[in-house]
Formats: C-alpha cells, sequence, structure tokens
C-alpha cells in the first residue's frame, strides 16, 4: 500500500483513483491506515464476496490474497495481478487508459 | 624410468590438489574501467573484500552485497541501493521516519534516534541517517547508516547493517566500504519514472 500512497501523484497525472480493499474491519482498517499514513480509502469487505468476485478469495482462507486490479471508467476490467503490486506495469497501463481518454470523442 | 614415472605421477597428484583460481562471479557485470554495471541502470565500483553480489526476491532494494563471519553470531554485513525505498514522502526528513517504521521491521529490533546529517548526492540534497537498534530477545544489536538522496523526483536510498551479538563491538572500519560504493554510484539512463 506505501507503494501506491508514493505513487498517487502519478495516478492523479493519469486520472486514476486507488482503493484498497480487504476482509479487516473499519476499526483495524482505520489504525492500520492510519499507522501508514495513508490518504487513499482503504474499504472493507468483512464478507468477502469482492474477493470471490475477482477469484483473491483462496476458498476456506480467512484473508483475500494480494491482487492488482485496473476498472477503465466503462466498468471494464483492463489489468489484473496476483501477488505484490508491479508498480512499473500498473502506471504502464494508467498511461495507456490515459492516452486512449485523450482520443475518445 | 619408474622413478620418472612415479615423480610425474605424484606431480600429477599435487597438480589436482591446487585450488582452482577463484571465480570471479561479477565479471558478467564489469566494464573495462573496473567499474560494475547493473541491468544497463547503474555504474558502480564493487565493494571488494568478502562482499558477495547477493540475489534478492523481493522488491524492496535493487542491488544488494553481503558479508559474514564465523567468530560469533550474527556476524553479517548487507549494503544495498534501494530504488523504492520504504515510506513515500518526497521530503527527506519525513521519508527516514517513515523508512525506519519499517525497516528491519521482521527482525524486531527496537531502535534509537536516529543521528540525521545533510549531505548531497547526485547534484542534490541528500540525507544520512545513522542508527543502531537492539533485539533483546535474542541479545543482538545492528547498526545501519542510511543515505536518502534523489533520482529525478524520487527518492532513492543506499543502506548499510551490521549485525553483532549485544556483547560484541562493531566493527564500523566496513563502514568505508559503504561509502566508496555510494561515492562511485551514477545512473547511466533516466529512471522509469523520468521517462513516464
Amino acid at each position: 500500500m506505501e507503494g501506491h500512497q508514493r505513487n498517487l501523484e502519478l495516478y492523479d497525472r493519469f486520472n486514476a483513483r486507488v482503493a484498497g480493499v480487504s476482509r479487516n474491519d473499519i476499526t483495524t482498517l482505520k489504525y492500520w491506515s492510519r499507522d501508514l499514513g495513508l490518504t487513499f480509502p482503504i474499504l472493507s469487505n468483512v464478507a468477502g464476496h469482492l474477493g470471490i468476485w475477482f477469484g483473491a478469495q483462496p476458498p476456506g482462507y480467512p484473508m483475500f490474497s494480494r491482487m492488482t486490479v485496473i476498472i477503465d471508467k466503462q466498468g471494464v476490467i483492463r489489468y489484473m495481478h496476483r501477488g505484490s503490486p508491479d508498480y512499473h506495469a500498473i502506471l504502464s497501463q494508467l498511461k495507456v487508459l490515459h492516452a486512449e481518454e485523450g482520443v475518445t470523442p | 624410468m619408474t622413478r620418472i614415472l612415479c615423480a610425474s605421477l605424484l606431480l600429477l597428484f599435487l597438480g589436482g590438489c591446487v585450488a582452482p583460481p577463484p571465480v570471479d562471479r561479477l565479471a558478467s557485470l564489469r566494464q573495462p574501467d573496473g567499474t560494475l554495471v547493473w541491468q544497463g541502470e547503474y555504474a558502480f565500483v564493487s565493494p571488494g573484500g568478502d562482499w558477495q553480489l547477493i540475489t534478492l526476491d523481493e522488491d524492496d532494494y535493487s542491488l544488494a552485497f553481503s558479508k559474514s563471519c564465523d567468530e560469533f553470531f550474527p556476524c553479517q554485513s548487507t549494503l544495498a541501493y534501494a530504488e523504492e525505498p520504504f515510506g513515500y514522502s518526497k521530503d527527506l526528513e519525513r521519508r527516514q521516519e517513515e523508512f525506519f517504521k519499517r525497516y528491519l521491521w521482521a527482525s524486531r529490533v527496537v531502535f534509537a534516534a536516529p543521528h540525521l546529517e545533510k549531505s548531497t548526492f547526485n547534484g542534490s540534497p541528500a540525507l544520512i541517517a545513522t542508527i543502531e537498534g537492539v533485539e533483546p530477545v535474542k541479545g543482538q544489536k545492528v547498526w545501519s547508516k542510511v543515505l536518502f538522496g534523489l533520482r529525478g523526483e524520487r527518492v532513492v536510498a543506499f543502506h548499510y547493517n551490521q549485525w553483532r551479538p549485544a556483547s560484541v563491538p562493531f566493527d564500523l572500519d566496513e563502514v568505508a566500504d559503504f561509502d566508496r560504493f555510494v561515492a562511485s554510484f551514477r545512473f547511466l539512463k533516466p529512471s522509469f519514472f523520468e521517462l513516464l
């Protein structure tokens, strides 16, 4: 998450917004987010349906596995990556999407 | 004739005992002027001595060397260049605070307050932090020196740490290896972020 915080300015440049999703409860996330100094939203999804939709919920495991998803303005998933975030790939993809925005009437 | 044959066999036998020449593990990185070039991105002078280039399976560092000894445990030192050090602030003083929240966190080290000193790196302002920490349960201690500098607009860091048992004094002579490594380090091309 620190990496995303580091890149917020670049996400702004590409007109992108970032949000984290976790199965932890709101109170836990509030303190965790404060400790790390995160300024973007961290969403609590205790029921875990978001992880199931995106395939980030290992069966019988109480936490999501790490996954990065980029969704465009039309709601289409344009990028998915399992494991630690690949920030170069994320930023490159956002740059492509931003360029597409520029040519959209 | 038998004597000559025996002497030849003896020589052959002894020849087999001669230690092979040391393998230069950095040969593929070494340039004609002696510097090492890493992935076409960085050039630097090897810290030399017993420092071994180590393979990293994580994103926290870009490049690291390690050395150890068998006299006591722990006896290990690491020097590294981190393209994306812990933390996120561009302000170097704030960044060092964020950095030390997570630095060596898995080792459960309790750090004292760092000593900070302004410096320069890559033609820009830099900040050097020296810090000492203890791991009270295992009776170990660590001494670190970290330089926070800039590559373009992004903060990068060089860090050195030395682990010792609590009862053994630090050997800070090898900090000179770290300082030479940092002083020799240069970027060969603009970073990914500068080109983005």
